[in-house]
């Protein structure tokens, strides 16, 4: 299924204010990928993210979803198959009731409203909270919240699911709630945080990014465990390898 | 600010009232929203002199209030606080309409019978709306403007404004509080940090706007929004409307406490 | 200064519907054809913004008071005559619902007064008329202060103006005016300051903002024609409504409340109440003691209050209070009926 790939080749892109903020990235993510892509704040990620979906487009370069070229003309049909969960639920939940939310992607695409609905139920049936349907978001936990903006998302019924900190400001039982959900779907998945124990137990491939460059693609296992490499990109060894406080254990 | 947040409650109450599932609430949003407009016409038509004609409109939030199971004390807090601008207003015709009029023997001002008539007026029109928001709820009732061909651009941005008061609130609430821990003895914001203060919060609205923007372009949003399927009219709901709208017309056309009065009165005689 | 309710009539009302509903359409048309659905999401989160802003207390310097922003004149210097009346009007529309602020037949009228006179006569003559020659802090200043307040005096003139002709307070016209507009000349100096000091902020940490709410499409199509056109309207709207209320002849204003009500006011000549109180005289139950003061004659022209008050006034009044009583106690005995029987009702299914 190779119109699940995800292709960045050469990308280039500034800020009106001439800020460059991708410097020529290059990578391919196939399908079934799980890969976290990290980086200090300001590295470029975020940026790399609105790029993928076509919210900005590259100044050189090109992102390919598939064999199709992100440009304007395409966006409504890149959009379908690229699913995009945004950090702060709140911006993502703009209705009124769950329901609407996830109603909202279909039906901007003009499908019946027994799709539509057929699509809300199963959507909320896999996040595991059709019993909120007619809750007001602010009704909400915040690990409700993220798994309504995930099953806002799911109801588009996109092939790769791209998460800006999905784990953000949640507490330790709704983060293993979220990460559990994650990765019990099989879409390719593209992760941006900086919750490296969560790419370290999701993400099977990791891409460091360092002032809009590509610092090193490769194995999660190797890249996160690499001190020197974590170091230079204002990054850190997951605390889950680190040498344990207590005992002094040494895990890497 | 307290009293904001008052009205922050009670709001998300009202949106809790909307949720549940009584005879009233599954009454279609735009019969409702009808008969509401219908009665709200019917009050504020009567004369200013008009008491006793009005005292049958009251049967309408009655009925809405118990059918609808909705607790009397809370909504009840909010029509006793209605606007001071009416009460203002109001209080003043007493001093400017002095003609005697004689009611049950004894000598009354003019001027209090015009006060009371608004009174009335006003705690009628109050509960009359508040009861539609209770009954029915922001989306529903959305979705009745939609029926009534209110243009889609209005209604989401009602229903944006509606969602985001929460969200800002408690951002205006966050942002408050550190001026507050850092200015121990103002009371509101001084003027030098008028212009920071609030220009913040309006620059972090604008972000949150281009954030909600993308989020809703990236699910397929091209500047249309689009409802489901509009809930149909049953012969119930449409007769409740009627029905209702019969009443106001012969309450407004014949002043029934009158007619009563004169009935027993007479009989008495 | 929101109107509520039961200060208006259904005509003032109405009027004041259709007008706020015109430029409300007008305005989404604007937006449409500008194609700037970017400014949907902007629009919402904004009116949200600015109702939340009533939470913050701006010191008023020197006074040891605080005052809040209404955000009329802010909002279309951030978004423009168009979006931020609608911004307004869904504002106004919310607490309508939710706060029993003003109410849905004031509507119209609360969002002509609040919306329309910041957005489309206080932006566009005074505010950008400063601003025409570039940006700078002193001409940012002015050019807030001077338009809230203009805005703000407009808007509760309308306020006077839409009370008095809807005849309900007895309030004369002079004394309203004379209680209205200098209260909203230090309500609109503060909103100008704070509108100032807003602007100012946000013209230097972000100016491409209000160049963006400021520049050609948005703004070159609010061209002076439109604006003569929307002043004509009100024109004509309030003139139609002063000749209404100064004619001495009360047919138009009745022929309007028979149009709008679907009845005359009270004393319907057929109907039961005409023939039940045609009995009452003739079988001279209650005797006609009612008295007619000779000034009711002479007072305002105004048909409806001549309509109106005899309709409560003298003997019939016993009556009156009797059958008001007894309506009440009916209304009281439905709620209480319905609620034993549906309580009765749970108790069976529980």
């Amino acid at each position: 299924m190779s119109h699940h790939k995800l292709e960045v080749k050469d990308l280039h892109y500034s800020y009106p204010d001439g800020h460059k903020a991708v410097k020529g990235m290059s990578f391919c993510i196939h399908h079934g990928e799980s890969v976290g892509i990290i980086g200090a704040n300001g590295a470029g990620k975020s940026t790399l993210l609105m790029l993928l979906m076509g919210v900005l487009f590259p100044d050189q370069g090109e992102v390919c979803v598939g064999d199709v070229h992100v440009t304007k003309k395409t966006l409504p049909m890149i959009r379908q198959s690229l699913g995009m969960v945004f950090q702060d639920p709140d911006d993502q939940l703009f209705m009124n009731t769950v329901y609407d939310d996830v109603a909202f992607g279909p039906r901007n695409y003009k499908l019946d409203e027994k799709e539509v609905e057929k699509r809300v139920f199963n959507a909320l049936e896999l996040v595991g909270i059709l019993h909120l349907k007619d809750r007001a978001p602010f009704k909400l936990s915040g690990g409700e919240k993220r798994a309504a903006a995930i099953a806002s998302v799911l109801s588009m019924q996109p092939d790769i699911l791209i998460m800006d900190e999905p784990t953000a400001a949640l507490d330790p039982k709704s983060r293993r709630k979220v990460m559990q959900l994650l990765t019990s779907f099989k879409h390719t998945k593209v992760i941006t945080s900086h919750d490296l124990d969560m790419i370290f137990e999701m993400c099977d491939r990791t891409i460091v990014i360092k002032n809009g460059e590509i610092a090193a693609d490769g194995v999660t296992s190797e890249i996160l465990v690499n001190a020197e490499l974590m170091d230079d990109c204002g990054l850190e060894i997951p605390l889950s390898l680190q040498n344990c406080p207590v005992c002094g254990t040494e895990k890497v | 600010m307290a009293n904001i947040m008052n009205s922050l409650y009670n709001m998300r109450l009202l949106d809790d009232l909307a949720r549940q599932e009584t005879v009233i609430h599954k009454l279609h949003p735009l019969m409702k929203l009808l008969t509401t407009v219908s009665y709200l016409t019917v009050v504020v038509s009567f004369g200013r002199y008009e008491i006793g004609g009005l005292l049958p409109l009251l049967l309408y939030p009655v009925i809405v209030f118990t059918l609808a199971e909705l607790p009397v004390k809370p909504i009840l807090l909010r029509i006793l606080l209605v606007s001071p601008f009416i009460i203002g207003i109001g209080i003043l015709n007493p001093f400017f309409d002095h003609q005697v009029y004689l009611l049950g023997g004894r000598e009354i001002s003019r001027g209090w019978i015009t006060f009371l008539s608004i009174l009335l007026k006003s705690g009628l029109t109050v509960t009359a709306a508040l009861l539609l928001i209770a009954t029915t709820g922001m989306d529903r009732l959305a979705g009745a403007l939609r029926m009534l061909k209110i243009p889609r651009i209005f209604v989401l941005q009602l229903l944006l404004t509606y969602r985001y008061i929460s969200v800002l609130m408690e951002e205006v609430a966050r942002t408050l509080r550190a001026y507050s821990l850092r200015a121990p003895r103002q009371k509101g914001v001084h003027r030098s940090a008028w212009g920071s203060l609030a220009g913040q919060l309006i620059l972090r609205t604008f972000d949150r706007a281009q954030r909600i923007y993308e989020a809703m372009c990236l699910r397929g949003f091209t500047g249309e929004y689009h409802t489901g399927g509009f809930k149909e009219i049953r012969v119930w709901d449409l007769s409740y409307f009627i029905g209702w709208v019969f009443f106001f017309a012969v309450a407004r056309m014949y002043n029934i406490p009158m007619l009563i009065g004169s009935l027993i009165t007479g009989v008495i005689r | 200064m929101h109107m509520a309710d039961a200060l208006i009539s259904p005509l003032v009302g109405g009027t004041m519907w259709v007008a706020t509903a015109g430029v409300a359409a007008y305005s989404i048309k604007k937006i449409q054809s500008e194609m700037d659905e970017k400014k949907i999401p902007l629009m919402g989160v904004m009116g949200a913004f600015i109702f939340a802003s009533q939470m913050i207390n701006f010191t008023i310097p020197a006074t040891g008071s605080s005052g809040h922003i209404g955000g009329g004149l802010l909002l279309a210097i951030l978004l423009g005559p168009y979006a931020g009346f609608l911004t307004i009007a869904s504002v106004l529309t919310i607490q309508a619902l939710f706060f029993a602020d003003g109410g849905l037949l004031a509507l119209g009228s609360n969002v002509f007064n609040m919306g329309f006179f910041s957005c489309f006569i206080a932006y566009p003559l005074i505010y950008k008329g400063f601003m025409g020659r570039g940006y700078t802090t002193k001409r940012i200043f002015f050019a807030s202060i001077l338009a809230a307040i203009i805005g703000l005096q407009m808007g509760a003139f309308g306020v006077v103006l839409e009370t008095l002709f809807s005849g309900k307070t007895e309030l004369p016209f002079g004394t309203f005016v004379l209680l209205m507009q200098p209260i909203h000349l230090a309500i609109g100096a503060v909103e100008g300051l704070v509108t100032a000091a807003v602007v100012t902020y946000i013209w230097n940490a972000r100016p491409e903002i209000l160049e963006g709410a400021a520049s050609g499409r948005a703004l070159s199509n609010v061209s002076i024609k439109k604006v003569a056109a929307g002043l004509i309207a009100i024109t004509l709207i309030t003139g139609v409504g002063l000749s209404w209320f100064a004619s001495s002849n009360p047919d138009g204003l009745e022929w309007a409340m028979i149009k709008t009500a679907g009845t005359a006011e009270l004393e319907a000549p057929d109907g039961l109440h005409q023939q039940l109180s045609d009995l009452q005289t003739k079988t001279a139950f209650l005797p006609d003691y009612s008295f007619k003061t000779p000034e009711d004659e002479t007072e305002l022209g105004a048909g409806e209050e001549e309509e109106a008050w005899p309709a409560i006034s003298g003997g019939t009044s016993t009556s009156g209070i009797v059958g008001g009583g007894l309506t009440l106690a009916l209304a009281v005995l439905v709620g209480v009926g319905i609620s034993s029987l549906k309580r009765r009702k749970y108790g069976a299914n529980s």
